[in-house]
């Protein structure tokens, strides 16, 4: 008997035409590990709330265990034996304390106090939380939640466990920690359906089960879901992206291995080259961009800080340091990407910028004004530095989405035709078709739109600088790559970008990182610099996979004449060589 | 310069991890405590009383290894309002006052019995803000949790949820830090915007009006959020019967004895503070 069998089970939202889930069957075994694919509102959130029995199909039949789950008699036994783990760990966790958190479940079934104790001793040891058992669960960072989440099913006795982008608001570190903790569950027997928007993650599962508008569209091997010959739609494949690894495999005339790591696939393409290696290859990008940073030196400084320090809770007993002794200069017309842990002081860094936070000590210089010298307006200083903040989409409030964008220039004074051009210009500027979507009600929009509306709030604002808190965080590729090109475009129309990120693929695309560490600035320089020469692993970062790649391809004596820092560019690089070697 | 920082400057007490006597009471003898001493600052009538409520507060604190100072401490924020208070006093005289005046500028004047109102009104407030602190910092926020669900048990039987009411009170507290900080992040997103609160011109209707950016937003997110929260507690089997309880209070030696205790200082403030107010103090 499978753990959960779907037979034609769809769904639909009440009052919903549109069937969120079209009739779909499948199976997860015991200790399956499946990934669960698909664009934003795909259904594959649904398709979660399906297998725990939260909702229960419209047609068709959803069986855990064999057990029916439109049976409200079999509501305990379903939701022990299938734990879901959302997005918001913050949103899940029910007690102050950790161990009571864990506890809750269990407390729930009506277990004896002392099979509660043995599992939540179980279940803390499982996710690595033992030593925090008693402190506050708000004192736990967003990647230790989650694993206190995860805990808290494990209690109930889970034998599968859904995640449902359950890592995509965590740092790479936190991220990192929830993966290995998926693995352990796996080897240890547990069944995981993971829900992702991130091609790597997804290629980590043996299994792939792909989603497109509520309809089943693939089911099987990952190796086969990858694959550009394989059944999947290639407008589909382009839709959601690849694996990293994946093109550099190709370009090394190598199977990819989905989930592959950097280092692996390293020594794979160096025993393929091995004593071959081509000399060294030209270094023009990197030559330009060092010409490039200089002429931006040259120019006017957007922001100067000198020797800020700011904490929260200033004065009071529970005062927390955020940022020491922070220096920093922006050109204008740079793209700047702050980096660091969860913490680290990035949002803070952002918020000094325009006055936002105010540093306690040292200064803060905005476009020639000093944010601290009396009479400065700081209002001002907003408007032609404006913030976008971590979810912007959360300060959305207008019932439709044209008059959200327009609330910023209206406060500017803006009325009637002008007002009109410049929201059309900041919406058309996101990929939002102003014919098309100012009328849409805002509520009614997809996570990824809701962003892009959100930022298109902040593009109307017409200012100098954008500041950008986490731009792309918790999108799909599609999005993803919108707003991406977006902060393209405007740094290339001048506008200077400062923005904060845990991708390092996105931060490798700036002019310069700066890389914060417990509420300093530790590193500033050009990405090559940073993620080759300069790396240092107790910074908290994830390099991105071609310069993690690289790194160990030169370790293993492959030379590539270049720094990588996109796995395209590395690709290249190695369509290079090996063509070298063939000839 | 100013920047924008609120709302996590509420705090309601600081717990003090310890291993006293007093720490050791189980949850319910702290409420028992708390509520006499309240009932005893609230019903004592005179200077003498609140004093000897702010010593059996601070000695219990002693007990509890809790400097006064941080019992004190925390009725620093609220001298503000205390003087505030006594303003009003000054300006507004109380009708058939006829005791002698201390201090007299130009109409208006400060007599004894406004001195003694006030005076009154300053001790009541520190020693409350005393046991409330006293309180706090014996008692987790898990621990207050079960101690009004242990409180409230016995009317269980009346078809009082004690388990809902005691767990609603926890989500609240914790929930209070997060939703202060999501409101701060709208208003900073809002402030992005050019958004100008407060100096908002015009009438009522559209001074209340500008604050819509913020009322409409935040409202929404705390819904999503309670709505999340509701659909993790159900995946877990949230129910409120057949349940057992994780967390055991033992109850230690002396229990019974701290809350008789409790009950004998409540009287105690009460009776020698009226008696005393009898010889004028």
């Amino acid at each position: 008997m499978p753990l959960i069998e779907l037979r034609g089970a769809s769904f639909s939202y009440p009052g919903n035409l549109k069937p969120a889930l079209k009739p779909i069957s499948l199976r997860v075994e015991r200790g399956e590990y499946v990934a669960l694919v698909g664009p934003n509102g795909s259904g594959k959130s649904s398709l979660l709330r399906l297998l725990d029995g939260l909702e229960k199909p419209s047609s068709g039949l959803v069986l855990v265990k064999g057990l029916d789950t439109a049976e409200s008699a079999n509501r305990q036994e379903l939701r022990s034996a299938v734990g879901l783990v959302f997005q918001s760990p913050a949103d899940q966790i029910v007690s102050t304390s950790v161990e009571e958190d864990v506890a809750f479940g269990p407390e729930n079934l009506g277990l004896s106090r002392d099979q509660i104790a043995q599992r939540v001793d179980a279940a803390l040891a499982a996710v690595g939380l033992e030593a925090h058992r008693r402190k506050s669960s708000h004192f736990l960072s967003a990647g230790q939640q989650q694993r206190l989440v995860v805990a808290g099913t494990i209690a109930m006795g889970a034998e599968c466990l859904c995640f449902d982008e359950a890592t995509s608001m965590l740092d790479p570190e936190g991220r990192e920690a929830v993966l290995g903790l998926i693995d352990r569950l796996v080897a240890g027997g547990t069944a995981v359906v993971h829900a992702t928007h991130d091609m790597n993650q997804a290629a980590r599962a043996r299994r792939i089960v792909a989603l497109d508008s509520g309809a089943l569209v693939f089911d099987g091997k990952s190796r086969d879901f990858f694959d550009p010959e394989g059944p999947v739609p290639p407008s589909l494949r382009k839709r959601l992206g690849l694996p990293d690894g994946d093109a550099v495999a190709r370009a090394a005339g190598l199977e990819p291995i989905p989930g592959e790591q950097p280092d692996s696939l390293a020594s794979r393409i160096a025993s393929r080259l091995r004593g071959r290696s081509a000399g060294p290859g030209s270094s023009s990008a990197s030559t330009a961009s060092a010409e490039l940073s200089r002429a931006r030196a040259d120019a006017v400084s957007a922001f100067v800080v000198e020797s800020a320090s700011h904490s929260y809770l200033r004065g009071s007993a529970n005062e927390a340091s955020a940022l020491r002794d922070f220096s920093i200069s922006i050109p204008r017309g740079a793209i700047v990407a702050f980096v660091g842990r969860t913490g680290s002081g990035k949002s803070t860094a952002l918020q000094l910028l325009d006055g936002l936070a105010s540093p306690f000590a040292g200064r803060v210089v905005s476009f020639g004004l000093d944010l601290g010298a009396k009479g400065t307006d700081l209002r001002s200083v907003r408007v032609r530095a404006p913030l976008a903040v971590q979810r912007p989409e959360a300060a959305l409030f207008e019932r439709y989405a044209g008059d959200d964008v327009a609330f910023g220039p209206r406060n500017l004074g803006l009325r009637g035709r002008e007002l009109v051009d410049r929201v059309k210009s900041a919406m058309e500027r996101i990929g939002l078709p102003y014919a098309e979507y100012r009328d849409r009600s805002t509520r009614g929009l997809s996570g990824g739109e809701k962003r892009s509306l959100a930022l298109a709030g902040i593009l109307a604002m017409g200012g100098e600088a954008l500041l950008l808190d986490e731009p792309t965080a918790a999108l799909d590729t599609d999005s993803r790559a919108r707003v991406m090109a977006m902060i393209a475009a405007e740094a290339a129309a001048g506008t200077t970008v400062v923005m904060a990120t845990h991708s390092m693929e996105e931060a490798a695309l700036a002019d310069l990182v700066a890389v914060f560490r417990d509420g300093e600035l530790v590193a500033l320089g050009e990405p090559e610099r940073l993620f080759y020469e300069d790396y240092d692993p107790s910074w908290g970062i994830a390099r991105p996979y071609a310069a993690e790649a690289a790194a160990h391809l030169g370790r293993e004596g492959i030379e590539l004449g270049s720094r990588p820092l996109r796995t395209s560019e590395l690709a290249a690089a190695l369509r290079g060589i090996t063509a070298e070697v063939v000839a | 310069m100013k920047g924008i920082e609120f709302f996590r400057h509420v705090t309601v007490g600081q717990y003090m991890a310890g291993d006293s006597f007093v720490h050791r009471l189980t949850p319910a003898t702290k409420y028992v405590w708390l509520l006499a001493l309240m009932a005893a600052g609230i019903a004592g009538a005179s200077l003498a009383s609140q004093a000897l409520l702010l010593g059996i507060a601070l000695s219990c604190g002693a007990a509890a290894r809790i400097r006064p100072s941080f019992l004190l401490g925390s009725a620093k924020p609220l001298l503000p309002l205390i003087l505030f208070i006594a303003a009003l006093q000054f300006v507004f005289g109380a009708p058939g006052d006829d005791s002698s005046v201390i201090l007299r500028l130009g109409p208006l004047s400060f007599t004894a019995y406004e001195a003694r109102l006030t005076a009154m009104m300053a001790a009541r407030t520190v020693a409350l803000i005393a046991v409330i602190g006293l309180f706090t910092a014996v008692t987790s926020e898990s621990q207050s949790m079960h101690g009004l669900e242990d409180l409230l048990s016995p009317f269980a039987a009346l078809g009082l949820p004690a388990r809902r009411v005691s767990l609603a009170a926890g989500i609240v507290f914790r929930f209070i830090p997060i939703v202060a900080l999501e409101l701060e992040s709208i208003v900073k997103a809002q402030a992005s915007r050019g958004a100008d609160f407060g100096s908002g011109r015009g009438g009522p209707i559209a001074k209340a009006r500008a604050y819509l950016p913020l009322f409409v937003p935040v409202t929404v997110r705390a819904l999503e959020r309670a709505e999340r929260l509701a659909t993790a507690m159900d995946a877990r089997c949230y129910s409120e019967s057949g349940v057992t309880r994780y967390v055991e209070y033992k109850r230690i030696r002396g229990e019974t004895a701290a809350r008789i205790a409790a009950i004998a200082a409540c009287a105690a403030v009460i009776a020698i503070g009226n008696t005393l107010r009898i010889f004028g103090l």
